[in-house]
């Protein structure tokens, strides 16, 4: 026994000196790890270490910014953007109205397809170019269902409209009981008095459970740093809209809040050249979105998910003349073209 | 003698670590010549990021679709601005049955059964439009015309539910612009016709970015092309993109409504 103690105690001795192998292995090791941690930390090289301030590290949450915190940060946003694409905005925060709750109207029977609804939001707001990100999605459906597992939105047609398939936009539908803000933990996204439900893009971590929880496919994220053309940009901004993002923040849709606040037709609907789009208040009973809402017959999108959108999707029902020369088909679930 | 197998088990488990598999040397070397790839690796592609193709500006007009002439219509002839009694005002006012059109011949009449001048047109005042009991009312009134027939669409826009309105939703703070009827239809034609489309572009796919038209541009400059799933990705999108290329597609003919008299 006493022997293997021994045995013990000197393999002990010889282990704690540092021997030619120990010190080739431990300093391999080492360098090893310095590497790897290098390329780790690699990343950080491309920091612009200006976009990372003391000012901007403590900016408060939107609804706890008092106005003087809040002239100070668009003070601070402005000179960023002059800094990056020579144009000095104007960007300015605009609060909600009283008395004023947006909604949005949409003529299936009118929507061509044409596609320009789209791109005049990109152009409105600022998306970016490459990769692109677009909040409107037409989907080309055929006709007589409204099975949006059917729906493309990649149709390419040298015309359109196609006369077996008519086409229905989707976008974010502001919805009265929006699962994207319940699902957003640090409360970056949130619902306004107006029923615009908004983002503030310095307060979101990019964790797209919002993106997830949409069924309506309506949030975008920025995977990349967002490109636009200095030429392109709108300087007409909304600290809570279209003013330019970064890379890892969500997206969406917001009426066009920086044009609709100021009494404004969203863009979408400014260009539609068939007049499919109907903005307006809705607590006005005299708007044109109320009258649609009281005379014609409306539907939201996937209405068992229970989100409440505010935007409804409209049809004549019997119209007598309708803008194809076929027919619609009569179908157990009641035609809409 | 009792406690010899343990012995021996608890030196057996010491000297397991001693017998490490070749793999076990191997992972070191690896993880770090990746490292090491990922530090100074070469910059395979920068991530060729399209613009968007460009949209036309004047697709994105807000413009009504006709230009209408204005009230009373008005043509410029000679560097002057005329109205329709400029003219007609030489000629006696026709109460005649209609007859074969000698002047305005570009205009061809495609408007259901309506198929005289004078349905619409005052035969004294061609400056005004008339209505069923010879009520007449100027060409900006021209939507209670149109309402003598189309009582449905009519009603759907004074609600707003047809047609087009721009500029502002709220009255108090801007114009708001409701487009007339003549304003997006032809009164002689009133079939709208197809649109253009815009370039056709794909919707928004999160897995897209990258995807190009311009890969053999490669001025690595920066952030993108350091990541191998972004490669991955580009590699793959730009597969499928071939293999369905390589697949001939049967060419679908397109028609679209053409008005009423081509069926």
């Amino acid at each position: 026994m006493k022997s293997v103690a021994d045995q013990s105690n000197s393999t002990g001795e010889g282990r704690d000196r540092l021997s030619r192998r120990s010190f080739l292995r431990g300093s391999l090791g080492a360098a090893g790890g310095a590497a790897a941690l290098a390329a780790a930390l690699s990343p950080l090289r491309m920091l612009d270490t200006e976009d990372y301030t003391v000012e901007k590290f403590l900016q408060k949450h939107y609804k706890e910014m008092s106005p003087g915190d809040m002239d100070s940060v668009l003070d601070r946003i402005r000179g960023e953007v002059e800094k990056r694409y020579a144009i000095r905005p104007e960007l300015r925060d605009i609060k909600a109205q009283d008395g004023v709750e947006f909604v949005y109207a949409l003529h299936l029977g009118r929507c061509i397809g044409c596609r320009r609804c789209v791109h005049a939001c990109v152009q409105e707001n600022n998306q970016s170019r490459s990769p692109e990100i677009q909040y409107i999605r037409v989907l080309e459906m055929p006709k007589g269902s409204i099975d949006v597992e059917q729906g493309r939105h990649d149709y390419d047609r040298p015309t359109v409209p196609d006369p077996d398939h008519y086409y229905m936009p989707v976008q974010c539908h502001q919805c009265a009981n929006p699962p994207c803000v319940k699902v957003c933990p640090i409360e970056a996204t949130w619902q306004e008095q107006d029923g615009i439900v908004v983002i503030d893009y310095d307060w979101c971590i990019g964790c797209r459970y919002c993106e997830a929880a949409c069924p309506y496919w309506a949030r975008r994220f920025n995977f990349t740093e967002p490109k636009i053309a200095r030429e392109e940009l709108n300087p007409n901004m909304a600290y809570l809209s279209n003013r330019p993002r970064k890379q890892g923040v969500m997206e969406k849709c917001h009426f066009c809040l920086q044009r609709t606040r100021a009494g404004q037709m969203p863009a979408c609907l400014e260009v539609c050249p068939v007049g499919a789009r109907k903005f307006g208040n809705i607590l006005d009973p005299e708007s044109e979105v109320s009258q649609i809402l009281k005379n014609k017959h409306v539907f939201v999108l996937k209405q068992e998910v229970g989100t409440l959108p505010r935007f409804f999707y409209y049809f004549d029902e019997d119209y007598p003349r309708n803008t194809f020369n076929k027919p619609l088909p009569v179908l157990p679930g009641g035609s809409h073209g | 003698m009792g406690e010899t197998p343990k012995h021996r088990d608890e030196h057996d488990q010491r000297s397991v670590p001693a017998q490490r598999s070749w793999a076990a040397y191997c992972i070191g070397p690896v993880f770090f010549a990746l490292a090491a790839w990922f530090l100074w690796g070469p910059a395979i592609v920068e991530l060729p990021i399209e613009s968007t193709p460009k949209v036309n500006a004047a697709q994105l007009t807000t413009a009504p679709r006709r230009e209408i002439l204005g009230n009373p219509p008005t043509i410029e002839i000679g560097g002057f601005k005329r109205t329709c009694m400029d003219c007609h005002q030489m000629f006696p006012p026709r109460d005649d049955p209609p007859v074969a059109l000698a002047q305005h011949k570009h205009i061809v009449l495609n408007h259901g059964i309506n198929k005289q001048c004078r349905n619409c047109h005052d035969s004294k005042d061609r400056n005004l439009l008339v209505l069923r009991g010879g009520e007449t009312i100027t060409y900006d009134q021209v939507e209670t015309l149109c309402a003598k027939c189309h009582g449905p669409t009519f009603r759907d826009w004074e609600h707003g539910a047809h047609g087009r309105t721009n500029g502002y939703w709220d009255a108090s703070r801007g114009t708001v612009r409701r487009l007339r009827c003549t304003e997006c239809h032809d009164p002689h034609n009133p079939r709208v016709p197809a649109m253009d489309p815009l370039a056709p572009l794909p919707g928004p796919h999160t897995l897209r970015m990258g995807e190009s038209h311009a890969e053999g541009e490669s001025g690595a400059s920066h952030a993108e092309h350091r990541d191998p799933l972004r490669r991955a990705i580009h590699k793959y999108i730009a597969d499928e993109r071939k293999r369905a290329e390589s697949k001939p597609e049967k060419s679908e003919k397109v028609e679209y409504y053409k008005g009423e008299d081509s069926e």
